[in-house]
């Protein structure tokens, strides 16, 4: 059946009512946690995602995991048990929440200035309470305003997206879960947006050479715009915050 | 004890912001370049590349002389020396504790820096190596001064001066550093009927106010046997609450905010203060009479 | 640029799983009206010339339609009278679900920018975008969805005007109410000025509709009583397949059942038409039958009486009920999905009035009553039928006419037939795929000799059938050395010349095959590039693939090089060209020189391949001599075969067994491989009976042992046995089929009739679309050529090789069809014996194989429906015996041919024995009767000829 799906009608629109080189709608708060040093909300379509940040702090634990001259990021990746159609227990450190939690921390090290907290530790937890399609993204996204919110030194916004072919030729942004399921490969960036430096990069299945490039292109597109979104997400927040503390201890 | 617990749709939130506006300085996110010129001197929060200066987290510039910062509105405790701090043993070593002070490494207190029980000048004896769990163990709450940072960024205390030392009975609320505002003095005899210690580190103590100088907090002391009368109790919990109700809608904590908001509060019983409705409320009339005040 | 509200849509499968999703609600959709200012412009097809002219309506006006109308009326539709036609995305999308042909019809009319259709997607804007309410049925949603756009049309152009076709009574009146302007679609056209052709097409799905009528058939079960019934387990989900000869038997095939299920009598098939899917119920055991061997034709009545076929259905019971070896039977209790389609066929003669019936020239199809008031002019045509609905009370489904293909009987109509049939896409190529041929004249340039070999010194020639004009394989062989012999395959470059993604590269791939037909040949390619630029006619320079073997004298390959090519074929042969000059021990030419290494080299490589275990099939292939003037067969003979047949195939099977294992060897996952799989040892079942009979025991448990006893199945007094043995074993072969690598296990790989592990198809690039690909995969290969998504795409190398599949057998059959259809032509007033060979015995009837030509016919050994009084049936030895005359299989009789001309459809030659001579029954040779050869009885056996044997 799913052979005859069209992820994009001939009119242009897919399947949600969005055009191919469009984003779903994206909504985030940061601050949402007192206890955490930074946390943040993010929706990315019917994707939701919470992130929390601790530290940098001491390192707890295993204390030869501590690096003299940069912090340890640790990252842990989990899923609620109502986020997905069926409802799953899904026990913690199973094979594809490490894996999301390694690729993570592969993002998330890449942007923070580590080199400035050495024999600390920063701790960020993820957790998706709705997956409906492209969780490691929204997961990126959300641990990056957590990070923020921590005040914790990024080079600049770390932002991922998806992309996919339509029909075998037009490239297409933001995967749901719906398009992920109907088929087509998926090709997964986490890049800084600004410097266009990819983090990370996976494909969930093989790409011809000849559309790669086009995709890839699509995908750093949307992690741009998403860096804008998130970027006005930030400031406005800031603005809230700094004028209810009346911007004290600032000249 | 039966309690009533709020939950609440995301939808039904109250908006707890406070905000008024005033003018906005300008607001710099990670990435975003701060100068193209490079004869500024990089602070805090800024990085170097490609000859720009640029900012690494998200908040305002401060500039002094041609040091350029961007101070973040939240962070770890960057301790600095002389800022009262409150926090808790977590470790017991050889000739010092070390101690959570809510920055980014655990805080040292030396054996050497303490009063000991018996005398300013007291000799430390390897005996005194020996009884060190007894002066404080892990888990205690200690007031106490940054004396000095380290090159690592992780901080050296004191607790040299009587008024700082083991604390007893009270309350302990963890809230943002950046929400202290400095001043003179972080120690704080409220005429409500408690004190209260603004730790500059976001750890904010609230007990009962002790009439009996001599016997302070300064010291190793901990005496719970000592009833604490139930009006006591009740303001010390409206304080909290109205610390938390400050916290939540952001705004800056220091003596006069704190009475305040304990001020504005009394309309509500001390349970209440916990609705969120309550809490801006009380949150809002604070804001009013501080902006008053300053406009007076 | 898009405002962004999300919704909540609820879908509920199975289990009761949530789905949510998305629906993006946008303001940036335009109404498509050229007359709109407010929207921003759009590429739209409507235009406000265009003129609807309805004699209800004064003012030209836009049409809405509903989606009952597009599924319903897709004919209509198609007709290019009606235009400025709004679709509505949500009537796209109920179509699309509802069927999936009807919406590719829909959207070719869309596609069409003369027919100014718009696609309006309604649920996406913000001003048409409806929620669906509580417990709302999907349907009363959609048709409020709808009525919404169609007032916002309104509201949004004042100025121009709009009518909303639905045949959904309710709806229409719902409209009404809010003041949309609606008709029927019936009311509409039949008020159209220019009518006159379309109300024959009208759906009739109401009409007739009479309370009162008897039921002649059964009710269905309702849907959801066939879902339950399925999931329950007390209802089987099938394909159903009618009967060839008899109307009122049918077959079921069920996944969970190894037999298929029979279906018998009027309330047992229940409406059912052959490839629906329907529901079944399964009989107690002790009500199976067994499948008739009889034969049964529904002689078609005016009116809705079924006296007669209730008398069939009782001969039919008393038929089937006593046997044993009873399988599985059933009744059809509801139609899951139909698969109608458009039918070719006449109009049944001698019935008077609008109501006709259709007899569909495929005889599993049913009837089909049509209402039609040009008759007379209809039934000298062969039509387009389509069935429309079948309700219980009717006899006959109801259906209207779509158009009429030509005369009946014209040539040209009847290839039109047999392409339509076969669904064989014959139309002119397009201009677009015409575009994409090389500008002639076409010439060489130095580019191109730089990147391939040159090959033009060369001695390479061609050998083919003679007549063709699409060369694409041409050989030499030279000594290199004393010991080495150089052999080189050339195959024309077509992919060259089509490009990946081109529409003629997606033209081709649709055609996948040239079909050949008696007279006409449909190209996979344009001529331009089938019989010039890629046929390796002599003299010319040409492109080619080159396939080069260094060889022993023993044809033992000890090398193998593949690259593309410039060649210059010294001379194109006919395979009787090159036979003579391997012959003319006189010619001394390298041409012939080569020839005759070629030809020793194929003989070792025969025997070789034969010692492996390759099977040496035979079918009876004829062909057909056309007189060139006025395109009338003038002879049919038998395909004479030389030994340069046989060199040419063995160098091809080489060539390709060669490629095949390259391009696997690099491709593992989306080589284009050829496998033919092992028959189950049950369909040997009627060849070793025969072969039992005859005193051979004919071993199927390997291809290798079926080769050897084939070959030892010889009787010198029958020398035409051995071929029926190969004829027989043939028909119990399965068919070969083309797959990608990746799709199947090693062992699956292999081709059982050649007995090779490794196949594919290299060597005829113009006329296959399989060797186009794989004529790729050789080039990425050699490195001449880049790849290209699609072609490393295991999903769609499957899906293509589906396709190619599906074509080959079309096109086999379409060949066929011309092949019988032209034979009749031939035989049209001919009378004539003919020796011939009994093929299967049957009940009633001698299957009779008559090799001169390849006919196959039944002879019947009594009346339809009657059990012979002359012949005794033996069902055990498959014998029939009259009197002291025993006919086994295989025996040779000779018969009388003529051609039944009765049924213009289904013209069939109907045979009469002349030889053995059986009293009462055989008729007399035609050399010995004068005029009396419609005497039935032969007073004298011919004892000259006999040939018959006793054993």
């Amino acid at each position: 059946m799913s052979k005859n799906r069209e992820l994009l009608s001939k009119i242009g629109l897919r399947l949600d009512g969005r055009r191919a080189d469009e984003l779903r709608r994206i909504r985030c708060k940061l601050g949402v946690f007192t206890e955490p040093d930074g946390s943040a909300y993010l929706e990315q379509g019917l994707t939701k995602i919470l992130a929390a940040v601790y530290g940098p702090h001491q390192v707890r634990g295993n204390r030869s995991k501590a690096q003299h001259d940069a912090a340890v990021v640790n990252c842990q990746f989990s899923m609620a048990v109502f986020s997905t159609g069926e409802r799953k227990r899904r026990p913690r450190g199973d094979r594809k929440s490490t894996e999301i939690s390694i690729h993570l921390r592969q993002a998330l090290t890449a942007a923070i200035k580590t080199e400035l907290y050495p024999w600390s530790q920063i701790d960020v937890y993820v957790e998706v309470l709705h997956a409906d399609g492209g969780i490691y993204p929204a997961c990126v996204n959300a641990a990056t305003l957590a990070l923020i919110d921590a005040g914790i030194p990024l080079k600049e916004y770390v932002c991922a997206c998806t992309a996919s072919l339509a029909n075998n030729d037009v490239p297409m942004l933001d995967i749901s879960h719906q398009e992920e399921i109907i088929g087509g490969p998926t090709l997964t960036v986490a890049a800084l947006p600004m410097s266009g430096k990819i983090v990370l990069m996976e494909m969930s299945q093989r790409f011809h050479v000849d559309h790669l490039q086009k995709v890839l292109e699509k995908a750093l597109q949307g992690c741009r715009d998403i860096k804008h979104i998130l970027d006005e997400a930030v400031k406005s927040h800031i603005q809230d915050v700094g004028s209810s503390t009346g911007w004290a201890n600032t000249t | 004890m039966p309690q009533k617990i709020h939950i609440r749709l995301a939808a039904h939130r109250v908006n707890a912001s406070v905000a008024v506006n005033r003018r906005v300085p300008k607001i710099f996110t990670p990435g975003q370049v701060i100068t193209e010129q490079n004869e500024f001197m990089r602070g805090h929060g800024t990085y170097e590349e490609e000859g720009f200066l640029k900012s690494s987290v998200a908040g305002v510039k401060e500039q002094v002389n041609n040091l350029i910062s961007i101070r973040p509105l939240k962070s770890r405790y960057n301790g600095e020396v002389g800022d009262v701090v409150v926090g808790r043993i977590t470790e017991v070593q050889q000739k010092r504790w070390k101690v959570d002070t809510n920055s980014r490494l655990d805080s040292v207190l030396l054996l050497s820096s303490v009063n000991l029980p018996g005398g300013e000048l007291r000799r430390r004896s390897a005996e005194d190596e020996h009884m060190m769990r007894q002066y404080l163990q892990e888990g205690d709450l200690i007031s106490a001064e940054v004396q000095s940072v380290f090159s690592d960024g992780s901080l050296s205390l004191h607790t040299r001066s009587l008024k700082y030392g083991k604390l007893s009975q009270g309350v302990l609320i963890k809230v943002f550093p950046s929400l202290i505002k400095r001043s003179k003095t972080h120690f704080h005899n409220l005429y409500v009927g408690a004190s209260i210690i603004l730790g500059n580190n976001g750890f904010i103590w609230i007990y009962p106010t002790v009439t009996n100088s001599e016997d302070g907090v300064g010291g190793f002391v901990q005496n719970l046997e000592e009833v604490v009368s139930r009006p006591e109790r009740e303001t010390i919990a409206r304080l909290r609450n109205c610390i938390l109700a400050l916290t939540q809608s952001k705004m800056m904590l220091f003596d006069t905010s704190i009475l305040y908001a304990f001020e504005e509060s009394q309309k509500y019983s001390v349970p209440e203060l916990l609705v969120p409705e309550a809490m801006v409320d009380v949150a809002i009339l604070t804001q009013d009479r501080l902006s008053m005040a300053e406009n007076s | 640029m898009f405002t962004t509200k999300s919704f909540i849509k609820k879908n509920k499968v199975g289990n009761y799983l949530k789905h949510v999703r998305e629906h993006y609600i946008r303001d940036d959709i335009a109404c498509g009206l050229q007359e709109c200012e407010s929207c921003f412009p759009v590429e739209s097809f409507l235009s406000p010339d265009h003129e609807n002219k309805c004699a209800l309506f004064e003012f030209n006006h836009y049409i809405i339609l509903d989606t009952n109308v597009i599924l319903d009326q897709m004919d209509i539709l198609e007709e290019s009278i009606l235009g400025n036609v709004i679709i509505l995305h949500t009537v796209l999308k109920e179509v699309k679900h509802r069927s999936l042909p009807m919406y590719k019809r829909l959207y070719n009319i869309i596609d069409n920018p003369s027919r100014h259709f718009y696609v309006f997607i309604n649920d996406h804007h913000k001003g048409t975008y409806l929620q669906q309410k509580e417990a709302e049925l999907v349907n009363d949603y959609n048709d409020r969805c709808i009525r919404a756009a169609c007032s916002w049309y309104i509201n949004h152009a004042p100025k121009c005007r709009f009518i909303f076709l639905t045949d959904d009574s309710a709806n229409r009146a719902k409209a009404l109410q809010e003041n949309i302007q609606s008709l029927s679609v019936s009311d509409y056209i039949t008020n159209l000025n220019n009518n006159s052709s379309l109300t024959d097409k009208l759906s009739r799905k109401d009409y007739h509709a009479k309370d009162a009528a008897k039921d002649v058939f059964p009710n269905h079960l309702t849907n959801v009583e066939l879902l339950t019934g399925i999931r329950e387990g007390r209802l089987l989900q099938g394909t159903f397949r009618a009967s060839r000869d008899n109307f009122l038997e049918g077959f079921v095939s069920v996944d969970s059942y190894e037999d298929q299920i029979i279906v018998q009598g009027r309330a047992g098939l229940n409406r059912a038409v052959d490839g629906d899917t329907v529901a079944l119920e399964l009989f107690r055991e002790d009500d199976w039958v067994c499948p008739s061997d009889i034969v049964l034709e529904d002689e078609g009545v005016e009116d809705e009486n079924v006296d007669d076929v209730i008398s069939k259905e009782n001969e039919l019971k008393r038929e089937t009920k006593k046997k044993r070896g009873a399988k599985p039977t059933g009744r059809v209790v509801g139609i899951i999905r139909r698969k109608w389609r458009q039918y070719c066929g006449i109009l049944q003669g001698g019935i008077d009035g609008v109501y006709q019936l259709f007899v569909p020239a495929d005889k599993s199809i049913p009837k089909i009553r049509v209402e039609t008031r040009q008759a007379e002019f209809l039934r000298t045509q062969k039509l387009i039928v389509t069935i429309d609905s079948w309700p219980k009370h009717s006899r006959y489904p109801h259906g209207h006419f779509v158009r009429a293909l030509g005369k009946i009987g014209d040539q040209s109509t009847e290839n039109e037939v047999i392409l339509l049939e076969h669904d064989v896409p014959h139309s002119q190529f397009s201009e677009e795929v015409l575009a994409c041929l090389p500008k002639m004249p076409w010439i060489i340039t130095d580019d191109d000799v730089t990147k391939r070999v040159d090959l033009r010194h060369l001695d390479i020639c061609s050998v083919d059938p003679p007549g063709c004009t699409d060369i694409d394989d041409a050989l030499h062989c030279r000594p290199i050395d004393p010991e080495k012999l150089e052999v080189g395959v050339h195959i024309a470059d077509v992919s060259h010349f089509i490009r990946p993604g081109t529409p003629l590269d997606r033209e081709a791939a649709s055609r996948a095959t040239t079909v050949y037909l008696v007279n006409n040949r449909i190209d996979m390619v344009p001529e331009l590039l089938s019989s010039n630029l890629c046929s390796l006619r002599g003299g010319e320079e040409r492109f080619a693939f080159s396939c080069i073997w260094e060889m022993d004298h023993n044809a033992n390959i000890l090398n193998v090089r593949f690259h593309k090519s410039i060649i210059k074929s010294r001379k194109a042969m006919t395979y009787e060209e090159a036979q003579l000059i391997i012959d003319d021990k006189t010619k001394q030419d390298s041409v012939a020189e080569s020839l005759r290494n070629l030809n020793k080299l194929a003989k070792i490589m025969k025997q070789r391949r034969l010692a492996n275990g390759a099977l040496v099939l035979a079918s009876p292939e004829v062909k057909i001599q056309m007189d060139s003037e006025t395109m009338e067969p003038l002879d049919v003979e038998v395909k004479k075969l030389f030994e340069t047949n046989s060199m040419i195939e063995e160098f091809m099977l080489q060539a390709n067994i060669s490629v095949a294992e390259k391009i696997l060897e690099v491709f593992p996952d989306c080589a284009m491989l050829r496998r033919h799989p092992v028959p189950p040892s049950l369909n040997f079942d009627p060849l070793v009976k025969a072969g039992r009979h005859l005193g051979f025991e004919i071993k199927v448990d390997s291809g290798k042992n079926l080769a050897k006893s084939l070959d030892e199945a010889i009787k010198k007094d029958n020398p035409y046995l051995n071929t029926m043995f190969r004829i027989l074993a043939t028909r119990c072969m399965l068919q070969a089929v083309y797959f990608a690598s990746g799709a199947f296990q090693k062992e699956d790989y292999y081709h059982y009739g050649l007995a090779v592990p490794l196949y594919t198809h290299f060597t005829s690039p113009i006329r296959r679309y399989a060797d186009i690909i794989v004529h790729r995969l050789l080039a990425v290969i050699c490195g001449s050529d880049a790849t290209y998504p699609d072609l490393l795409d295991k999903k769609k190398t499957t899906d293509l090789c589906q396709n190619l599949n599906y074509r080959n057998r079309m096109a086999q059959y379409a060949g066929r069809a011309s092949i019988a259809f032209n034979t009749h032509l031939f035989f049209k007033g001919k009378l004539q014996d003919e020796e011939g060979y009994v093929l299967y015995v049957r009940k009633n009837a001698l299957q009779i194989l008559i090799p001169r030509y390849g006919l196959e016919c039944t002879l019947f050994l009594a009346r339809k429906g009657e059990t012979s009084n002359i012949f005794e049936y033996n069902e055990e030895d498959q014998t029939q015996k009259a009197g002291d005359v025993v006919l086994h299989a295989f025996d040779p009789v000779v018969v009388r041919l003529t051609l039944d001309s009765n049924n213009i459809q289904h013209e069939k030659f109907v045979l009469q024995l002349v030889k053995p001579v059986v009293d009462n029954f055989s008729v007399p040779g035609i050399d010995q009767t004068d005029d009396n050869d419609k005497k039935r009885k032969s007073p004298e056996p011919d004892k000259k000829k006999r040939k018959k044997k006793k054993h």
